[in-house]
């Protein structure tokens, strides 16, 4: 059962059902497999059904801080949210029906293939991969400039935690680029990117701001790479092999066939959304 | 525990290397292994595409090296499957990315979690042909009965040779009805000129194709008859004794491919 | 522009090629990325047709290590030395040059089988395309699968580049990489090779225009799957001595529009009754 999941900006830690201290245990060693990895990413815990006592709320923040992450809220039943007030934590209200989720799932047989512990960490991680772009951004690759600016007001209002991370400059200046793009090359960007021309598959395009293709976007965009969550990739053609915003990472699988109408790509409620650009405008008033 | 570590290689490009990968990976993780694929051709990267993955991509094997991300962040679980992963490569990099050290040190880590470690070599005898051989104990050889590819995968011998790797050969795309006429190597001539030991033996299907451009190994397919001569050559990594099949010339039908082996 | 250089050495003077040239000639790197998809074919089929409508042709193999076009012309008995052995200056270039056995006016500087690539001094190769140039009309270069130092080495020297892709994803992409290399100043034309026309119709390949919808090059011929390109291969007799070959007259015809001849739009160049023989060779499911 996975212990971590990517939850917009943050992490959910999913303690429901689960032994608390082996879960812990299995949280301290994944912080010193890599440390430093999650620090700066802000943490939910789930408790399901359940509540954690006082003991075990200070156990889990003291693992959580070994790895630099700082708890915010709790999620689980009125016992929990009471511990949160008295301690300063917000309570995630859960999704209906997720109580009845957790109990399931704590009654299903433990399906997990029997495997060593390094194998078991195996599986592709979103979460920690999301985490760990933002933390790349912060970092700063030599391409990118840091600039340490407060957040607009804007951006606070719209999530529950305030973001750790750094977020583009006002008035950014735009890349500007006529030309297709091949495959192989990049532009990174702090900034907006905008291109004339196609962006063909195994192209990377990176920017603190917003991504514009005016052509067909058939590789990668990442807006708001430095983790404005309000960054937006348009393009007459959208069909790119993965979209990144902010932290959000998201790939068309399925057999959607792209629209031939220009469209926009944006965050809301914690996902990435394709709508037609004249909808754009919609999607951003109800989110 | 430690895995096989296997490079897959052939010096002539286009002779069904990352094809080959794909599918005994991914039949080895059917019969229950534990397998990773790793893509070492940094900057023309295929496997992902092949194996349909390219949309999941999110670290590949540079960053893994630059330590900017775990391997086991990087590795792309093969739904399909339940025990396949593949580490792909870089696409906006080349191949001096990456050193021969750096490579063999991720192959030695996946191989600490995997029972195959099946490693998919550029074309060509160059850097990075030196950097996909750095971290393999064996080599499987692809050719196809062509003279062209034969006297490339000689070359390749000749340098597996050097790193002292065990070598074992597949011949690619065979087409029984031209050996029958004379046009094309008999997959005989093509061992005794390369004097490998032979693992196995894969007609031409024009289906392969389709699938890789699909992104669907074609062993998916059950009623694929490359299913089961991977299956056969699978067993063989695994030490089995299995022969190859001699296909009857009753059904010969017009499927032209009389009394030739293969698998 | 090369300046004209007064022909001082020997070997310029002495060469069977003859006299220096008033213009020099064009030198064009044929190259891919994706390996297997008839660059060394396409590099000694084009070269052979050139060479019958008169041009004189030299075809120089940079696979170093992986040499194949000799094979592809059926020389690989008559290679004395190789194109180390000239950049080297241990040979000089008339001595290394090989004349074709079935072609008047076509002679290949073959690759070293037992050196490396990176043995290559671009610079010195740079230079030995130059000279090339000022001896013959057309100097292709055979360039070898990859974008490491090989391909680097080819296409030093040369002004122009054909690219030839498969009707696949992967070889698509890896042309694709290749064309974004090599910028615009190669001005790079594309042929389109393999392709299987029942295959397309059913909906199980990429079709002409899939293919340049991505890579968006002016398109210099297509070709089609030829299960005889692996006899003549074999062989060392290039399709294109054979005319009558529907593959042989389209690689005549991706020569007269290299040459700027006005020949018709390229479509896939073969006959009816090819498409039966193709059929019945190519056996597995349909």
């Amino acid at each position: 059962m996975t212990l971590l999941r990517g939850r917009g900006l943050g992490l959910e830690i999913m303690l429901a059902g689960r032994d608390f201290d082996a879960a812990l245990e299995e949280l301290a060693e994944r912080f010193a497999e890599r440390p430093g990895f999650y620090r700066g990413t802000p943490a939910t815990a789930a408790f399901g059904a359940g509540a954690p006592t006082r003991e075990q709320l200070d156990v889990l923040r003291t693992v959580l801080q070994s790895g630099g992450v700082e708890l915010k809220g709790l999620s689980g039943s009125v016992e929990a949210e009471a511990l949160a007030l008295e301690n300063d934590l917000e309570f995630v209200r859960a999704p209906a029906g997720s109580e009845e989720l957790a109990r399931r799932r704590a009654l299903r047989p433990k399906r997990e293939l029997k495997l060593s512990d390094s194998a078991r960490s195996l599986v592709a991680d979103f979460a920690g991969a999301r985490a760990d772009i933002a933390d790349r951004r912060k970092r700063g690759e030599t391409s990118v400039r840091r600039s340490p600016i407060a957040p607009p007001p804007s951006a606070v209002a719209a999530s529950a935690s305030p973001t750790q991370l750094q977020l583009v400059e006002p008035s950014p200046a735009t890349l500007y680029h006529v030309g297709t793009l091949r495959g192989g090359q990049s532009l990174h960007h702090v900034g907006n990117i905008v291109v004339v021309g196609d962006v063909n598959p195994g192209t990377e395009l990176i920017a603190s701001g917003d991504v514009v293709v005016f052509g067909r976007l058939l590789g990668v965009a990442h807006a708001g790479a430095q983790g404005d969550a309000g960054a937006r990739v348009y393009a007459l053609h959208l069909d790119a092999t993965q979209l990144r915003i902010a932290t959000c990472i998201a790939a068309n699988e399925g057999p959607r066939k792209a629209a031939e109408e220009p469209e926009a790509a944006m965050v809301a409620d914690g996902k990435i959304v394709i709508v037609p650009l004249d909808k754009a405008g919609e999607v951003l008033a109800r989110s | 525990m430690s895995a096989r570590r296997i490079v897959i290689t052939s010096g002539k490009g286009g002779v069904g290397k990352t094809t080959t990968t794909a599918n005994l990976g991914a039949t080895l993780a059917k019969r229950g292994k534990r397998v990773i694929l790793i893509d070492a051709d940094i900057g023309l990267r295929n496997l992902d595409l092949v194996l349909g993955l390219e949309k999941r991509i999110v670290f590949d094997v540079v960053e893994v090296a630059e330590g900017r991300c775990q391997l086991r962040q990087a590795l792309i679980k093969d739904k399909r499957f339940e025990t396949l992963w593949i580490l792909p490569a870089a696409q906006t990099r080349d191949k001096d990315s990456i050193t021969e050290e750096q490579f063999a040190a991720i192959v030695a880590e996946a191989a600490e979690v995997a029972d195959f470690v099946l490693i998919d070599c550029p074309a060509g005898i160059e850097r990075g042909f030196r950097n996909a051989i750095a971290g393999a104990k064996e080599a499987i050889v692809v050719t196809t009965p062509e003279v062209s590819a034969i006297r490339d995968a000689d070359r390749v011998v000749g340098k597996l040779n050097e790193k002292q790797l065990p070598i074992r050969l597949i011949v690619n795309r065979l087409r029984p009805e031209m050996v029958r006429t004379g046009d094309m190597l008999s997959v005989d001539d093509v061992c005794e000129i390369l004097s490998v030991e032979l693992l196995g033996i894969v007609p031409d299907d024009e289906e392969v194709i389709d699938t890789t451009n699909r992104g669907e190994p074609v062993v998916l397919d059950e009623t694929s008859r490359l299913r089961p001569i991977y299956d056969k050559i699978a067993r063989r990594l695994d030490g089995e004794i299995v022969p190859f099949t001699n296909f009857d010339s009753q059904g010969f039908l017009g499927r032209l491919f009389g009394a030739l082996k293969a698998g | 522009m090369h300046v004209l250089r007064e022909a001082q050495d020997d070997d310029d003077r002495e060469g069977a090629a003859g006299a220096v040239r008033i213009e020099l000639g064009r030198a064009i790197v044929i190259t891919s990325g994706k390996g297997g998809v008839g660059k060394t074919t396409t590099t000694a089929n084009l070269g052979t047709a050139l060479a019958q409508r008169g041009a004189r042709v030299a075809l120089v193999d940079a696979d170093v290590g992986l040499r194949n076009l000799d094979i592809v012309l059926g020389l690989e008995s008559r290679v004395k030395h190789h194109i180390l052995d000239v950049l080297e200056e241990k040979v000089t270039l008339d001595e290394a040059l090989v004349p074709d056995k079935h072609t008047g006016n076509l002679v290949l500087l073959a690759a070293a089988q037992s050196r490396e690539k990176d043995e290559v001094d671009t610079d010195k190769m740079r230079d030995l395309i130059a000279r090339l140039r000022e001896r013959f009309d057309y100097v292709l270069i055979d360039c070898p699968a990859g974008i490491e130092t090989g391909f680097r080495n080819a296409v030093a020297g040369a002004q122009e580049a054909i690219v030839v892709c498969t009707p696949e994803v992967s070889a698509v992409r890896d042309v694709d990489r290749v064309v974004g290399l090599l910028g615009n100043a190669f001005k790079p034309q594309l042929i389109i090779n393999r392709l299987r026309p029942q295959l397309v119709r059913k909906g199980k390949m990429l079709s002409v225009e899939d293919v340049n919808a991505i890579l968006r090059l002016p398109l210099l011929g297509v070709l089609a799957e030829e299960p005889e390109i692996i006899v003549t291969t074999n062989r060392g007799e290039p399709l294109a001595l054979r005319q009558e070959n529907a593959t042989g007259a389209a690689y005549h015809a991706i020569a007269a529009r290299l040459a700027g001849v006005d020949v018709p739009a390229p479509t896939v160049e073969i006959k009816e009754t090819f498409l039966g023989k193709l059929g019945s060779l190519f056996g597995g499911r349909r």
